[in-house]
Order: C-alpha cells, then sequence, then structure tokens
C-alpha cells in the first residue's frame, strides 16, 4: 500500500477559521416555508427534533475528544468541531421555528435515547480515551449525519433548508476529513497500546453501557427514517461510507475498536439480520426507561437557540 | 555625559536611581516617556486592578511602605507608593519626563552610550533599561476588530470617560487582568458576556485591610515588617516546589484548584469549562476570590465558543450567533518585549539587539547582553518568576547593576562586556534546568517564544536567583581600561586602537 499523505492540520485549522458562518447570514423569512405541506409537518418536527440533538450530542463528543487531542492544533481543530456542531443544530432549530414547529420559548422535546446518550456523554465521555471517541465519533458522523441529511433534501424542497444545509455538509466535510485522519494517526500507534487500550476499556461500564446506548439510538433513527419514507439502504449506504473510508487510511484497519464498529455496521446493514429483533428490543425497551431515573438535563444541553442575534444575558433555557 | 542613565521611571527604574545614589553614584538621570512616574501601576488602571502578590513583598526591601491598606494594595495606591518613592528619595530632579527613548546605540570610539529620544540626545557611561516587560499593550489582531461601531477598551489602557452602568459589555479574555475587572464589571453593567479561550489555575486570593495596629507596629519596628516580608518570601519559595518544578506538589496545587472551582461553582458543564487542561504553574497562576462568583451572577456569563470574527455590532461565535455588545473590553495583556527593548539597540560592533535576540534572547544573568557593553537589563531574559514577586527579582538585578556600573566608575574602565563563552554557557544551563519546569509542560503561553523556546522565565528559587545577582565577578567581563588606553594612545604610533581584554 503507499503511504497517504499526512493532512496539514495547521492548514486545515486556518481553512476551518476562514469558512466560519453564523445563523444571522441566512434570510429566515425568505419564502418557501409554504412547501413544507401539513400532513408532512408532525413527522419532519420529530425527525428535525432528533437530528438537532444528535448534532448537540456530536457536539458534546468533540468536547470530550479536544481534551484528548494528539496536537495543540487538532486540539483547537476540535474546539471548532464542538461549536460548529452547535451552529448545526441551532440552524436546524430555526429551520423549525421558520417551519412553524416551535411555539416562542419551545425547544424539542429530546428522546429517551437521545437524553440516554446525553447522560453516557456527560458521565463518560471525558474519560474515554482518544482510541475510543476518534472511531466513535466518526461512526456517528458518516452514518446519522450522512443518511440524514441526504434524507431531508431529498423530501423538503424549501431552498432556505438546501442553503442551511449545503454550509452544514461543507462543514460536515472537514469534520470527516479530520475525523478519519486521526483516526489513522489513532492506528499509527504501536499495537501494543492499542490492544491495552482496546481491552481495557471494552469490559469498562463506560464502553458497555456506551454500546447500549448506541444500538438503540441508531436503530430508533433507522425505524423514524423508515417510518417517513425512507429507503433504509441510504441508512445503510451511510454506514459502509465508514468501513470505505476507514479503509482508505493506511492504518486505521489496525485500530481494535473500528474493526469492531465495522462488524457491526455489517449486521445493521443487512435488513434480515437477527441483530435487529435484539436492536429494536432494546428501542421497546428503552421506552419503559423510567424518566425519573434521568438526571437533570446538564446545562450545555439548554445552550441550544434559534435566535441568530442575543442581546444580554439570559439564563436557563435557551440562554444566549 | 552622565555617569548613569536609566530609561523609565516605574518601579525599577526609581529603584535603581535610589540604589545608584545610596552606591554614591550622584551622576545619572532618568528618562521617561509619560510626564508621572510609575509606570505599569500608573497606566494599570482598570476597575478592579490590585496586585496579585502580597503588598508587603510587592515593594523593594529597601524602600518599604509600613502603611499598605489592604494584603493585596490597589493599584491606586501602589502606584501613590511609587510617587511617594519618587518624593521621599528626592529623585524627580533627575527624571526628564515626556522623553521616550527611539534609539540605543554604543559609541565605541568614545565608550558611551549615546541615547536618542526624538531629537535629543543623551550620553551616558552606562545604562539601566528599567522599561519594564508589561509597559506596552495593544488592540489584538481578532478578525474584524476594526469593523466594530462599539466603545473598544483595552484593559491595560482603561477609557474612564466611559460609562458601563446598564451596558452590554463583551470581555474578551480570562487572564490576570480580566479576574479583577469582571466582578467590577458585572456590579455596574446590564450584561458581561466573557469570552474565554483557555481556563487558567484560579486561586482564592485571602484579600484583608491591614489592622491598624499592624501599620503602627511597622512603622515604628521595621524589623517587624521585614519578619513579615521574610515570612511571605519563605512562603512563597516553598510554592517553587509546584508551580516552577513540574512535580507532585503541581499536582497537589492542581487539587487545591479543583477544590476552589467545586466549593464556588455549582454547575458541572460551568466547573468543566473553567477547568483548566495545563499543568498548574505553566500559565501564570491566576489569584482571586469573587472572579467565579461573577460569573454566576445573573447578569453575566461564560462563552468558551472560539470568536470567529468581531462584526460592527459585537462579536460572533462559532455557534453561528451574534452576540450584540456595546462594549468590548480588551483584557488581552500586554506586548511582552522578549525580544529586547521596543526600540533599536546597537552594539559594540554596530550589531543589532533585535536581531540578535530574535527567536531566542539570551544574556548572562538576565543583565548583561555579550557585545553590549555597560548596558544592563531589568526584566531581562530568563529572569521572570513563576512563584514569587517580580520586585524581589528586580531588586536583585539593580544589585547587579548597581555593582557593575560601580565596578566601572571605581576601575575607570571604558567598558566591561561579557564573554561569550560565559553568556553561552549559562544559557546552555539554563535551558536544561528549564526542562523539568511547569513552563515547559507543553502549553502555550506568552512566556515562550512563537516556536517554543522560553526566555522568559527563571528556573529556580528566587532564592537562587538572588544569589547569583549579588555575586557580580568582573572575571566573567572583557574589559576596557581607561587608563591603559590613555597610556596606549600617548605612546604608540596607532593611537585609539582597541584594547579590550589588555
Amino acid at each position: 500500500m503507499t503511504p497517504t499523505k499526512r493532512m496539514d492540520m495547521d492548514e486545515m485549522l486556518q481553512k476551518i477559521k476562514d469558512r466560519q458562518w453564523a445563523l444571522a447570514d441566512i434570510d429566515w423569512t425568505a419564502p418557501g416555508a409554504e412547501t413544507i405541506s401539513d400532513e408532512f409537518r408532525p413527522k419532519l418536527k420529530a425527525f428535525m427534533a432528533d437530528l438537532c440533538w444528535i448534532e448537540n450530542v456530536g457536539a458534546r463528543g468533540f468536547a470530550a475528544m479536544a481534551k484528548k487531542a494528539p496536537t495543540p492544533t487538532i486540539a483547537e481543530i476540535y474546539r471548532y468541531f464542538h461549536a460548529e456542531e452547535q451552529r448545526h443544530a441551532n440552524a436546524e432549530l430555526a429551520l423549525m421555528k421558520r417551519w412553524g414547529m416551535l411555539e416562542d420559548g419551545e425547544v424539542p422535546e429530546p428522546s429517551v435515547n437521545i437524553r440516554m446518550a446525553i447522560e453516557w456523554l456527560d458521565t463518560y465521555a471525558d474519560d474515554m480515551p482518544l482510541s475510543v471517541l476518534g472511531t466513535v465519533i466518526p461512526m456517528l458522523e458518516v452514518a446519522l449525519d450522512g443518511a440524514l441529511l441526504k434524507f431531508l433534501l431529498e423530501e423538503v424542497h424549501d431552498p432556505v433548508c438546501h442553503q442551511v444545509f449545503e454550509k452544514i455538509n461543507n462543514d460536515e466535510s472537514r469534520h470527516i476529513a479530520v475525523d478519519f485522519e486521526v483516526l489513522d494517526l489513532i492506528g499509527h500507534a504501536k499495537a501494543r497500546k492499542l490492544a491495552i487500550d482496546f481491552v481495557a476499556n471494552v469490559a469498562t461500564p463506560g464502553l458497555i453501557i456506551g454500546a447500549l446506548m448506541y444500538v438503540p439510538l441508531l436503530n430508533r433513527m433507522r425505524n423514524n427514517l423508515v417510518g417517513m419514507g425512507l429507503q433504509p439502504e441510504k441508512l445503510y449506504r451511510a454506514m459502509e461510507r465508514f468501513e470505505k473510508l476507514g479503509n482508505r487510511g493506511e492504518f486505521t484497519h489496525r485500530v481494535p475498536l473500528f474493526q469492531v464498529l465495522r462488524v457491526h455496521a455489517a449486521m445493521v446493514v443487512d435488513p434480515k439480520h437477527p441483530y435487529h429483533l435484539v436492536a429494536n428490543t432494546m428501542v421497546k425497551v428503552s421506552e419503559y426507561y423510567p424518566r425519573a431515573l434521568f438526571r437533570p438535563i446538564p446545562t450545555w444541553f439548554k445552550e441550544l437557540t434559534h435566535e441568530p442575534t442575543t442581546k444580554g444575558v439570559k439564563k436557563g433555557m435557551n440562554a444566549a | 555625559m552622565h555617569t548613569a542613565l536609566v530609561i523609565g521611571a516605574g518601579f525599577t527604574g526609581l529603584g535603581t536611581a535610589i540604589k545608584l545614589r545610596e552606591s554614591g553614584i550622584e551622576d545619572l538621570v532618568i528618562l521617561e516617556r509619560a510626564d508621572r512616574v510609575g509606570g505599569t501601576w500608573r497606566d494599570a488602571t482598570y476597575p478592579g486592578a490590585a496586585c496579585d502578590i502580597p503588598s508587603q513583598l510587592y515593594s523593594f526591601s529597601f524602600a518599604k511602605n509600613p502603611g499598605w491598606s489592604r494584603t493585596y494594595s490597589p493599584s491606586a495606591e501602589i502606584h501613590a507608593h511609587i510617587e511617594e518613592l519618587a518624593e521621599r528619595f528626592d529623585l524627580v530632579k533627575d527624571i526628564r519626563f515626556n522623553t521616550e527613548v527611539t534609539r540605543l546605540a554604543f559609541d565605541k570610539k568614545e565608550a558611551h552610550w549615546v541615547v536618542s529620544a526624538g531629537r535629543r540626545k543623551f550620553y551616558a557611561r552606562t545604562v539601566v533599561v528599567a522599561s519594564g516587560p508589561l509597559s506596552d499593550a495593544s488592540l489584538p489582531g481578532i478578525r474584524g476588530i476594526e469593523d466594530y461601531q462599539g466603545a473598544k477598551i483595552l484593559s491595560a489602557r482603561w477609557d474612564h470617560d466611559y460609562d458601563f452602568a446598564g451596558k452590554n459589555v463583551a470581555v474578551i479574555g480570562t487572564g490576570a487582568s480580566a479576574v479583577q475587572i469582571i466582578p467590577e464589571l458585572v456590579k455596574t453593567a446590564g450584561s458581561v458576556k466573557v469570552f474565554q479561550r483557555t481556563a487558567g489555575w484560579v486561586m482564592p486570593r485571602v484579600d484583608f485591610e491591614t489592622p491598624a495596629v499592624a501599620k503602627a507596629v511597622f512603622a515604628r519596628v521595621p524589623a517587624a515588617q521585614q519578619a513579615a516580608r521574610t515570612a511571605l518570601f519563605l512562603a512563597h519559595e516553598a510554592a517553587a516546589t509546584g508551580l516552577v518544578w513540574d512535580t507532585p506538589v503541581t499536582s497537589l496545587i492542581q487539587q487545591a484548584g479543583k477544590l476552589h472551582l467545586r466549593l464556588t461553582v455549582k454547575d458541572k458543564w460551568l466547573r468543566r469549562q473553567l477547568t483548566p487542561d495545563f499543568r498548574a504553574g505553566c500559565k501564570r497562576m491566576l489569584m482571586s476570590s469573587d472572579y467565579y462568583p461573577a460569573l454566576q451572577q445573573d447578569n453575566c456569563k461564560l462563552i468558551t465558543w472560539p470568536i470567529a470574527t468581531i462584526t460592527p455590532g459585537g462579536i460572533q461565535t462559532s455557534d453561528g450567533l451574534q452576540h450584540e455588545v456595546d462594549a468590548i473590553v480588551f483584557a488581552t495583556g500586554y506586548d511582552v518585549h522578549l525580544e529586547g527593548p521596543p526600540y533599536p539597540v546597537t552594539g559594540l560592533d554596530g550589531q543589532s539587539l533585535q536581531d540578535e535576540w530574535s527567536g531566542h534572547p539570551q544574556a548572562y544573568k538576565s543583565a548583561s547582553a555579550h557585545g553590549y557593553p555597560n548596558l544592563f537589563f531589568t526584566c531581562g531574559p530568563n529572569s521572570g518568576p513563576g512563584h514569587n514577586s517580580l520586585l524581589v527579582y528586580v531588586q536583585g538585578q539593580i544589585e547587579y547593576a548597581v555593582a557593575g556600573i560601580r565596578t566601572i566608575v571605581e576601575q575607570d574602565l571604558r567598558w566591561l562586556d561579557v564573554k561569550k563563552e560565559v553568556q553561552d554557557a549559562y544559557n546552555v544551563s539554563m535551558q536544561k534546568r528549564l526542562r523539568s519546569t511547569t513552563w515547559m509542560s507543553g502549553c502555550a503561553s506568552w512566556y515562550l517564544t512563537a516556536d517554543g523556546f522560553n526566555a522568559s522565565m527563571y528556573p529556580g528559587f528566587a532564592t537562587q536567583y538572588l544569589r547569583q545577582m549579588q555575586d557580580f565577578r568582573i572575571r566573567d567581563y572583557e574589559v576596557s581600561s581607561a587608563a591603559a588606553q590613555r597610556l596606549w594612545n600617548a605612546s604608540s604610533t596607532e593611537p585609539g586602537r582597541d584594547l579590550t581584554a589588555v
């Protein structure tokens, strides 16, 4: 295999800084909101709510990654990615507002699986090694973001939505490029270190609970999409992309968790695989998870807002 | 021509003049760019400005002030003390105010320094650079800053005419000045948004009013004040074991910092945002008991998203939001002159100090640089403390400069120039000793040059530093004797040939 050319992270950081955009760059009152039919609106609302929270969950993942980054430049890149995921969530919330899905001050309710993901991130993410976070985050980005965004652009014909997602997609392509570059860097570590990291974490409550959280979250999204008429193949194709992009790296295949997620992805993309029986049962079971057991929603989760401009300080929900 | 010329009439310049006088050197002049004495403490007038080392230690042992009002005195009181020093030691007559040095050049033939201040020129056998490391400040190069339409206020040059009452204010930066400004702004401004890039280690600052009885005792029994000073000095010296060197004590200090955070900040996420990700000591420690409470006030918010750009109306962060504000306070620190004074300095053979120090500044004992004879630096390369009072170090530098100047005068030397090999060996040792310090533990700070070279901090106890500064050794210098030169000129067919090291 010919050695792959390393990405210049300083150049990438500069590119990221140069390509920042704001909610205020978009005319949220431009025509096109009427293209959303009344029939489609409730389904789209549930979908957008999940999407927006997934961005927020991804953001929290990057915050954890920034603490583990192998170089100060990559740490700074993750700091931007953390903010950019938040920007995507804010923009998606602004779209929901535009489409009349949110009352004044309303914030969409996160599903039980999202709440679980939040709890997991808040409890375990900062303690996870880079080799775990650096593998899971690309999977979430490629699989969830990739499939969901594609679906939206096919189903929604509002030009503002397309304008927003063009910007989001541009950001995401940089995220994915860096994600897989770092994954390859992780794979470059000594096999012994990779094995120790993997073995030391595979049996930890953090990773086990993480897996228990991740499986129903993914299947719930899959089921929602299918319910809305999306061909599940689109989600599967996105998941296959994870393997494809990973295999482009020279050393990525050496990361044990990459192999686990790859095998898992193969099960997910096979609709006849018995895996789905288990996963869908987990989705159902999670619905019965007593809400009282959830800890209070962390404050980072309350930072989302659809307001492009803020003046003064508001504390609490939708603070900015 | 003056025997000695001092640049700057702040704490250091005045301290130098006091000690020069005390050693019998009366023929001196002090050049000051402003119209008043005080240096950094004249200019640092932002709300809440105070020292973060106890005043008993943040002063000269040879010019104490028994009347410090608090443990950590406010800037106006420190400035008043500096003005009082100028009066008490009758220094004002030697100060040339409104005289900003623009060039420093050594005249080899005449063996003196030519100090230009605009069109004016001063001549001096010796020069002490006391212009301070934190004397200049400018707006940072943040994208879009020039487009901002609101008030731009620099912490180091506070605009006292601007009324913050009820205004929406942004503060950029969370360093030593910011942690003093923010608690004050929160009291008057309508809202304060604090934009943080890196969280620092914040230790509680136990600040008491000095009891009247203590002031009276200090005034009548100077030994009591000296004892208090010594106790504080030793306590700070002990902190070096964790703040200078990266050791288990550093971890203990971090635990203390985390405990402070835990006890004063309720919200878990805010605590995470405020938890530093570098070793304690690597950047300057912050001392404040009211910064964390201020951040949690209803009208204050900490924002850790990167700043994407400054816009005409405020600040745009990378989470896509515009923060509209009436004023932006730039608490972004000082233009630290790691690469030499902010004016050209040319040495013995016309070489430029800025060129030589570009990248990796080096000096001998932080005070002398080879090729720049009869020139003494204060706050020079590798002279900074991370755990003790800067003025303790400055006092050592003053003693060293005075010893050098006295040697020049008493031995009738044309010049005294530190030997290159001595300077080189000293710096090799400095850099070796720096390796195990907290400053080199991987964070980016103003202590380091862009390429990570540490030319600012002294890797050791203050006691070690003072010991080396008390030991002025003429054998470390090449000397040019005025008497020998006169004799040579009178008897030789080559009059004027340089007899350095003869």
